[in-house]
């Protein structure tokens, strides 16, 4: 069996998942995974598809663009791989927040220096709403660190590159979210 | 994923709130150190926390780092010496405090609890040659604490012994007079001790316990503070049903964080996990105060009116909470008031708005006692003996633990300031009203009787 993955862009309106999933079913396409969210106006959606032996990808993404783009919406869709084998990496969870004022590139020193420690974001929320309220201007990142990670050093390393950015940061472990709210 | 209100709760609890744990105090049983050969005795004993402990400090800062929640306090409680060294003499018993000394100095903890007795319904020849041999003992080393426990609901209140306590204590303040009695802020003593207390200076590890254990002590007074103060800031119309509320949520957050540590340390270290001890401990440091609380609720300052039923409900709280959020609660849990380890509460002290006879009736509902009061130096060996009677009284009726630490301070009057240092403190001292007034009770001597309530059988 082998799967597509399709991403989908456009305007927010009721109907946009709708439509997707209708086309996709009118091509025998059998959904596995959804991911979808709204960036202020903008609606963004990731769908995970097997599709029959029998259909060409080109031609779904034909009969995809057909049905969506007269709504306004872009798509892109490619064959999936399958991961390489053998090369995960154990890691922990955890959560990195930050909080301060909005300026030039703050979420490239944040993940600049998560990228060096080889740490993997598997979920990012950030916002900046302007101003000086701290609150209204935060990021919420969501990673796996390498066990084998010196956690002095990178706290240490965390704590200099906000104090750079003028970030208040905090780094720590999920299990202490999972323990602190949820029975 | 996380909701964005469970990230910056979090975040402000930790960043603003002092979240942190206050203690994690590594259980060692000296029982099978026993010898009656002293050097063999001390050998044994040296080697045995060392082996165990060697590690405690590291680990608890490698744990504390990786969850970024600092463990404040890392210690060692063991078995009570009374009982671990009965063969010995009072001078031999110093040397075994020298030791415990030494040792805790090596693994780099600052307090080791334990040398102990408990003689709440007669002594042993251990527990007598333990409790002469206080006063030097806790003057020749500076990390050893020391309890005596003299009365429980079960047997009573053994008032020769609580005698005896009132003159070691008076001994132990003028052999370290220089330094304002701070022998004597090392010493509790108790009604119904509880036998997996994490927190100094009470703690030991009792008969019943395993060979080594993790007890852990969580706290927070600022936590509990700011939780306050925000909700009322939010809304000035909450009443006093909603902020319990808020106090037992907030205990909750804090018990599941201590647990999770001391579990992680407990793991590491290859003993087994204990209890969590939901005592709210202050320290003298800005926003980390239990007195502060009593502000956030509308008192002027904790001695007031009022006080006593807002530590009923907050200590109240503080339990449902924890309770709910930890199966395995044990210690002291409940709310401590050391007047010099207090910044508000020695200020209440200083100020006058806190006495003696006030801060007895706190006790009546809160987990600890009159807990680091600093008294006259001329306060008699009686006098002091039957303020601890009173507050073992109040234990061993409400089938609660009670302790006194009652520092008398050499050549200091009431209104002076006595100075402990670090996290002992400093306090002024407090008024004794009729001093000597209780010294013909004092010498009648005997066991006044296990209550009715001891008969639950």
């Amino acid at each position: 069996m082998r799967k597509v993955i399709i991403t989908v862009l456009g305007h927010d309106r009721p109907g946009i998942v709708a439509a997707v999933s209708g086309a996709l079913l009118e091509q025998r396409c059998n959904i596995e995974d959804i991911s979808q969210t709204i960036l202020q106006t903008e609606f963004a959606g990731i769908f995970i598809a097997t599709i029959p032996d029998d259909t060409k990808e080109n031609d779904l993404c034909e009969s995809l663009e057909g049905k969506l783009h007269p709504l306004g919406l872009s798509v892109f869709l490619k064959p999936m791989q399958a991961a390489p084998a053998g090369t995960e990496i154990e890691t922990e969870p955890f959560v990195i927040t930050t909080l301060g004022p909005d300026r030039l590139g703050l979420v490239a020193g944040i993940t600049g220096l998560l990228s060096d420690y080889g740490i993997n974001i598997v979920h990012l929320k950030a916002a900046f709403r302007g101003g000086e309220d701290p609150r209204r201007n935060v990021m919420i990142y969501e990673v796996d660190i390498p066990v084998a990670t010196d956690h002095h050093a990178f706290r240490a390393a965390l704590s200099r590159r906000a104090r750079e950015l003028g970030l208040d940061v905090s780094l720590q472990h999920r299990d202490i979210f999972e323990e602190i709210h949820r029975v | 994923m996380l909701t964005d209100r469970e990230v910056l709760s979090t975040f402000e609890m930790l960043k603003n709130e002092h979240l942190d744990v206050r203690t994690v105090t590594l259980g060692i049983s000296l029982f099978d150190c026993a010898s009656d050969d002293l050097d063999r005795f001390r050998r044994n004993v040296h080697d045995k926390i060392c082996r165990l402990a060697r590690h405690l400090v590291a680990t608890c800062d490698e744990v504390g780092v990786k969850y970024g929640i600092p463990i404040v306090n890392k210690r060692i409680s063991v078995s009570p010496i009374a009982v671990a060294g009965c063969p010995f003499s009072a001078s031999q018993m110093v040397e075994i405090a020298e030791t415990l000394d030494e040792t805790a100095r090596e693994i780099g903890i600052d307090f080791i609890g334990g040398f102990s007795a408990l003689v709440e319904k007669g002594m042993t020849t251990g527990d007598r040659a333990l409790i002469d041999s206080i006063p030097e003992a806790l003057t020749r080393t500076e990390r050893v604490c020391a309890s005596v426990n003299v009365a429980s609901t079960h047997a009573g209140i053994n008032m020769d012994a609580v005698y005896l306590m009132g003159q070691t204590i008076k001994r132990a303040a003028q052999l370290t007079e220089k330094a304002d009695g701070i022998a004597c802020a090392k010493l509790c003593v108790f009604a119904n001790i509880p036998q997996d207390v994490p927190f100094m200076a009470g703690a030991y590890l009792g008969v019943g316990e395993p060979d080594a254990v993790i007890n852990v002590g969580v706290s927070g007074p600022g936590v509990v503070k700011k939780a306050i103060d925000r909700a009322r800031a939010v809304n000035p119309r909450l009443d006093l049903g909603q902020l319990s509320e808020i106090i037992k949520r907030t205990a909750f957050k804090v018990t599941r964080v201590g647990e999770l540590i001391g579990r992680q340390v407990a793991l590491k270290l290859g003993v087994p996990f204990g209890v969590v001890d939901l005592s709210l401990a202050p320290t003298p440091n800005v926003g980390d105060s239990v007195g502060e609380i009593f502000e956030s609720l509308g008192l002027k300052s904790i001695g007031m009116p009022g006080s006593t039923a807002v530590l009923a409900m907050l200590n109240d709280a503080v339990k449902k909470g924890g309770a709910f959020a930890s199966s395995y609660v044990g210690g002291l849990s409940g709310a401590f008031i050391p007047v010099s380890e207090d910044l508000r509460i020695a200020e209440a002290a200083r100020s006058g708005h806190l006495s003696l006879e006030k801060l007895e009736a706190l006790t009546s509902v809160c987990s600890v006692g009159l807990d680091m009061v600093a008294l006259p130096g001329d306060i008699s060996a009686e006098t002091l003996a039957a303020i601890m009677a009173d507050e073992m009284a109040i234990g061993v009726i409400n089938k609660k633990t009670t302790a006194t630490r009652l520092i008398p301070v050499p050549g200091k009057k009431a209104g002076e300031k006595a100075f402990f240092g670090g996290l002992l403190g400093e306090a002024t001292i407090i008024h004794v009203a009729d001093n000597g007034g209780s010294a013909e009770f004092m010498s009648l001597g005997g066991r006044i009787p296990a209550p009715i309530q001891s008969l639950v059988n």
